[in-house]
């Protein structure tokens, strides 16, 4: 509860230094207000229970979550160093957003009132709207910010109608009231059904399931790529807990219901997401795919559903995040250091030779691919691991034989970056900021860290 | 038995239903003789040019977002009036009560002209906004040679 | 019990050392660093070994995870299998690495290179040291990830790059298998611990389905990393590594994974005589077409590599026919005499300046003796002539065969016949006759330096008498392998009373051993009359017709995979990436931006149009799965309320 007052108002305190600070000083500004609320999130620690008259939960595991995504937004600051330098850039309020947008995704995860996610919702993105058009200069960027808008507003729209039919067949906007009703209602249920279903297309759509998956690629690819990190790790980690929230607290007596439906989208996601992502050249479209296909996965857990799929999920969020803002930092220096046409290059090929160019890139690039691809001794493995487990618990085989079988087409294009980073190349030396350099030495240190030794995460849930 | 929204629904209906009576009745009564003077624009008896479909200056566009900012504070600050003085909570509370409902609103109102102290301090509430910028171009004429010419022919 | 800990330890450090230190440490230190990390761990198993008393030794390090309902541990367990895996490792990794100290002491990738070898060391340690199925697993793809870095270590070529990517993801499609099989272990089992999980198997019955299910998904994973058919194309490919590393990888260890896995798990693969009748017959199968696409090979390497896919196969057979113990002894053998051919092989290229084709070679005998009588040898002990090793293993395993299937038993022999052929094929071509490479190449000719031999003399010693650890029962000389390995088919003889039964009578097994080795040595006098002479060179690639054509090209397997598995899965994705992805939304993407020659309103249309149609689409998927989920119902709770 305390990071989500403290964010609101380092907000607006951010915005107000950018009028009287120096450009390159507001990032030290913002990675400190990042830290002050990531330390008052213990606050709260081992005092669970409701909060604002029954709209917050806060327990330790919501705490953890929280945590997540405090520290996945410190590490996205920390690879916007020297990004946004330039004059027509303006990062207060790019970083203010961003703590707004992520007070939205706090309140999505500890929601225990409808209206309350609906609001997180909106904040979160509200602000991913403006941060995907903040390059003004860019036509992709904007035209990528229109699409978001018009196609988060459908869903929006989508989800809103949800929350009415919900709360047209229990009369409560609390998510445990899903349960006391499900039982006993016979006309009210079918439009707490049809509200079920809506609800978990507009939350599906803003973590890009297939087949709501449309809009990712092109605003991945024109988003501004620091917000792009943002937006595959954030807000994806945000959504799906709000999902999991719901399926565990309200809907969790349907679960024969959605998990019918459920496994359909996964599907289609892991097929969907890894086989378009083989032949995309675009790096930036490559993440978006595989970001489709990830979340295939992690939407596994929400059919586990037992006693550990909370945990696993926070397992896999942390070492998502930690893979991509890796992925996508290193693609960011190296594409701001390969300038085509005036713009950064982002065809795969930048990353040819950049062994040779900054060994230390290249390693930190292969760990993150490997621990997408789920390779072992790699944090991505284990949460594969995990909730595939979950998966086979409740008997869902073809779906963890399909998975399997697509994390191996991933391999494929999570290679290719890698077999070009080892390409002979007599481009110069990439220097990079000591920031972003020690930034992403930190995700690649974890993601082997929880490699080695899941528990000392996992245990943590 | 009819119930609240029901009255609404009737009123609605009836609201409609009036209109057109009344439309219809002068259709019915008035004649009808159009010529192009008539059928033509009022503007304040210029002659219009163009189509409405112009690009308006986004000045307006920032303008009306700030306006509709205070506007929607209104719609707030009603039912937060008529919730603030009531009797019976001033009583049951000593008054605790109107102190508290008296913060929150000040922070809200507080918080809404923080936004409007930025987009001033911005310079978003100038009609012309006063920009300089810099640019990258290296001149081959020397910046002395231009004040020069400018303090010889002052 | 700190010895245990330290045997991956080893090789790990030298990684470090070797990776870390990359560019910085010098060219002379590395080939120590790397070559003295195996060397301790070896003397590490040694002493291990030697502490050794027939029970199990379980070091659990600590918590790999605990959570309600799965727990595993980082965890070895030393027993007789995994000392003779280990020794089998270390003791032909130690040989490889001074090998290689040698073989790539020119190349620019040296330090990266030993860092790898120290690497998959320790992965393949991992794998047969790991006390459950989930340290098998991690090793398990930790060799495949260090095939693909070995493969493609000279990663400047292309079509390198793409045999390393190829053996990666057909290894991925087998752990596929695996990784099922893991899962439904830990659904049935709640364990991955093998002395848990095999102490629980014991209560099913032979047959029983679960196990079934289990044992073929974890054979599904053993067909790929020990390329079986249908995945064993990779194997031949991944000859585009340095030599070394077929030796070491691709011949020596990494692809006995497989069979190690399935002796390991051999209390389930009892209980399930299907999988066993199964694998017999994919292993025969693969043990045949193997021989065969070796017989017209002219790549030195390729035809190394098809007979090692080929002794798989027997390795396989053997297994199927419960002789696990066999099976595992023809790995160890094998270990030793394709590790010497291979890296003979690799002198003799390293003599030809990197030619690998050997009609170019011939009459190299004289030339490079050290490494053409080690060669001898290594093709002798392929051969199945006794004394040397790979006698003693495939009569072995021809012996259970024979118990088992006699028309099993007849191809096994016709593929014995059929290996004997293609390696003196390639014997008396590669050394014997004269030269026929270039003048250049004449004048390089050299033997290889000592680190290069001593492996080799090493090997060749260990290839002839390496099958003494096991003689036939009819010589009444000690079976010291069975004896050793006996603890750990224990669980076998209890669930399965027909485990390890011997019907077969001393005369009879005389009689097949003869009848062996009457085929080698005709195979082998037949291959002498065609080649011996080293007159009869193989002919140019586009003079092979007819059937041998097919033979050549493989049977064209893997043109059939192109066609039948990768085209179609290709044209996927390529529609979704170019069409839908690029013409449908990339063009329109594209045009804005090129913006600046549209006007404005033609952009905003556009705009719309696309945004449109996802909208639509995305309509559509909500319509459908609203009715997929709801439609039945939907309709009965109409009908109740227009009943009421």
């Amino acid at each position: 509860m305390y990071p989500i007052i403290v964010f609101s108002v380092s907000g607006l305190l951010m915005l107000f230094l950018g009028l009287s600070v120096n450009k390159k000083s507001l990032l030290p500004y913002n990675l400190l207000f990042m830290l002050v609320g990531l330390a008052s999130n213990f606050l709260d620690w081992n005092a669970p229970g409701l909060y604002f008259n029954g709209m917050l939960e806060i327990s330790n595991p919501i705490i953890l979550v929280q945590w997540v995504l405090i520290f996945a937004a410190i590490l996205v600051s920390g690879i916007s160093s020297r990004q946004f330098d330039d004059t027509h850039a303006y990062p207060a309020e790019y970083y203010a957003i961003m703590q707004f947008a992520l007070v939205g995704a706090l309140i999505m995860v500890s929601f225990q009132n409808l209206l309350m996610l609906f609001v997180g919702l909106e904040i979160l993105s509200v602000g991913l709207y403006v941060l995907t058009g903040s390059d003004k200069r860019n036509l992709r960027g904007n035209e990528a910010a229109i699409k978001y808008f018009l196609m988060g507003s459908f869903a929006t729209g989508i989800f809103l109608f949800g929350v009415a039919m919900f709360y047209g067949a229990t009369g409560s906007f609390d998510i445990s009231s899903g349960n006391s009703v499900a039982n006993n209602l016979l006309e009210g249920k079918m439009f707490f059904w049809l509200g079920m279903v809506f609800i978990f297309i507009g939350l599906l759509f803003k973590i890009s399931a297939a087949p709501f998956h449309f809009w990712t690629a092109d605003v991945y690819q024109g988003a501004p790529t620091v917000f792009s990190a943002f937006m595959a790790t954030i807000v994806k980690t945000a959504v799906i807990f709000a999902l999991f929230r719901l399926a565990a607290y309200s809907f969790n007596l349907e679960y024969e219901n959605w998990s019918k439906f459920l496994v359909i989208i996964i599907g289609l996601s892991m097929v969907i997401g890894n086989v378009t992502a083989v032949f995309q050249t675009n790096f930036k479209r490559v993440l978006a795919f595989s970001s489709i296909s990830q979340a295939g996965f992690m939407l596994l857990s929400l059919i586990g559903l037992g006693a550990q799929s909370y945990g696993n999920l926070g397992f896999y969020s942390l070492s998502y995040a930690l893979a991509t803002i890796s992925a996508f930092g290193v693609f960011l220096v190296i594409s701001s250091n390969t300038i085509v046409e005036g713009r950064p290059s982002e065809n795969i090929n930048v990353f040819d030779g950049l062994f040779s160019r900054n060994p230390d890139l290249a390693i930190i690039l292969l760990i993150s691919m490997l621990s997408l691809a789920g390779i072992p001794l790699t944090s991505g493995f284990w949460s594969k691991f995990f909730v595939l487990n979950d998966a086979a618990a409740k008997g869902y085989f073809w779906i963890l034989i399909l998975g399997v079988l697509m994390s191996a087409v991933s391999l494929y294009y999570y290679f290719n970056p890698i077999r070009a980073s080892f390409k002979k190349t007599d481009l110069g030396k990439i220097e990079i900021s000591s920031l972003s350099k020690y930034t992403l030495y930190v995700c690649a240190a974890l993601t082997i860290l929880f490699g080695i030794a899941p528990n000392i995460l996992r245990s943590l849930f | 038995m009819v119930s609240q929204f029901g009255f609404v629904l009737l009123f609605m209906i009836a609201g409609i239903f009036l209109v057109l009576l009344v439309l219809g009745i002068a259709r019915i009564l008035r004649p009808s003789r159009p010529n192009p003077e008539k059928n033509a624009i009022y503007e304040s008896g210029e002659e219009t040019e163009g189509t409405a479909h112009v690009s308006f200056n986004l000045r307006f566009y920032i303008v009306a977002l700030i306006f509709i900012l205070f506007d929607v504070e209104l719609v707030l600050l009603f039912p937060w009036a008529s919730v603030f003085g009531d009797k019976a909570l001033f009583d049951d509370t000593k008054g605790v009560w109107a102190i508290y409902a008296g913060i929150e609103m000040f922070i809200f109102v507080f918080v809404l002209a923080l936004g409007l102290v930025y987009a001033w301090k911005k310079g978003h509430l100038d009609w012309i906004k006063p920009s300089q910028e810099e640019t990258n171009f290296k001149s081959p004429v020397p910046k002395e040679l231009y004040k020069d010419i400018n303090e010889k022919y002052a | 019990m700190t010895f245990i800990a330290l045997i991956p330890l080893f090789p790990l450090i030298g990684f470090l050392i070797n990776g870390l230190g990359y560019g910085k440490i010098s060219k002379t230190a590395v080939p120590w660093i790397g070559t003295g990390a195996s060397l301790l761990s070896f003397v590490c198993v040694l002493l291990a070994y030697l502490n050794f008393k027939e029970t199990a030794i379980i070091v659990n390090l600590f918590d790999w995870i605990s959570i309600a309902g799965l727990n595993v541990g980082f965890s070895f367990q030393l027993d007789q299998l995994s000392i003779i895996m280990l020794f089998v490792i270390t003791g032909v990794g130690t040989l490889i690495h001074l090998y290689s100290a040698g073989y790539m002491s020119h190349d620019e990738g040296y330090g990266k290179f030993f860092a790898y070898l120290n690497l998959f060391l320790f992965s393949m340690i991992l794998l047969v040291l790991g006390g459950n199925y989930l340290m098998m697993f991690i090793g398990w793809e930790g060799v495949g990830l260090c095939s693909y870095l070995l493969i493609g270590f000279w990663n400047k070529n292309t079509d390198y790059a793409n045999a390393a990517r190829k053996a990666f993801i057909m290894n991925r499609i087998g752990d596929v298998g695996f990784l099922i099989g893991i899962f439904l272990i830990l659904q049935n089992f709640g364990t991955l611990e093998y002395l848990e999980v095999f102490e629980k198997a014991k209560a099913f019955h032979v047959g029983d389905g679960i196990i079934v299910a289990i044992t073929m998904a974890l054979f599904v994973g053993a067909m790929g990393k020990s390329a079986q058919i249908p995945l064993f194309t990779w194997l031949p490919d991944a000859m585009a590594g340095p030599t070394p590393v077929s030796a070491l990888i691709h011949a020596a260890t990494m692809v006995t994974s497989g069979i190690y896995m399935i002796v390991r798990s051999n209390v389930l693969y009892t209980l399930s005589p299907f999988t066993l009748e199964f694998i017999a017959w994919i292993g025969l199968a693969t043990a045949l077409l193997g021989a065969t696409i070796g017989l017209f090979q002219n790549d030195i390497k390729k035809v190394l590599a098809y007979s090692t896919v080929s002794q798989l196969g027997y390795m396989f057979l053997g297994l199927g026919v419960m002789a696990y113990s066999s099976g595992l002894f023809h790995v160890i053998t094998h270990a030793f005499f394709k590790a010497l051919l291979f890296l003979g092989a690799g002198s003799v290229i390293h003599a030809m300046s990197d030619d690998q084709d050997i009609r170019n070679m011939g009459g190299l005998w004289s030339k490079i003796k050290i490494t053409a009588i080690t060669f001898l040898v290594g093709t002798i002990a392929i051969s199945g002539i006794p004394p040397f090793s790979g006698f003693f293993s495939k009569d072995e395993i021809l012996a259970h065969v024979f118990e088992h299937n006699k028309i099993m038993w007849a191809l096994g022999m016709l593929g014995s016949f059929m290996t004997a052929f293609y390696m003196f094929r390639l014997f008396f071509v590669t050394f014997k006759g004269s030269f026929r490479g270039t003048e250049e190449q004449k004048h390089h000719l050299h033997e290889s330096p000592k680190s290069m031999t001593t492996p080799l003399i090493v090997l060749a010693v260990l290839s002839a008498i390496g099958g003494f650890i096991g003689f036939p029962e009819v010589f009444h000389l000690p079976h010291r392998l069975n004896e050793f390995l006996s603890p750990i088919f224990e669980n076998s003889r209890l669930v399965n009373s027909s485990f390890g039964v011997v019907h077969i009578s001393h005369n009879l097994e005389l009689i097949l051993m003869g009848a062996s080795v009457l085929v080698a040595v005709i195979s082998i006098l037949f291959a002498y009359m065609v080649f011996g002479n080293g007159k009869n060179v193989p002919v140019a690639d586009s003079e092979v017709v007819g059937l041998k054509k097919l033979v050549y090209n493989k049977y064209y397997i893997d043109e059939l995979y192109n066609k039948v598995f990768v085209g179609p899965i290709s044209a996927i994705s390529f529609f979704f990436a170019n069409v839908i992805d690029k013409k449908l939304i990339d063009k329109i993407v594209n045009s804005v931006g090129e913006g600046v020659n549209f006007s404005s309103k033609k952009i905003k249309e556009l705009q719309v149009g696309v945004t449109g149609s996802y909208i639509l689409f995305m309509t559509l998927g909500i319509l459908l799965l609203v009715l997929y989920q709801f439609g039945p119902s939907l309709l009965s709770t109409f009908n109740l309320l227009q009943n009421k």
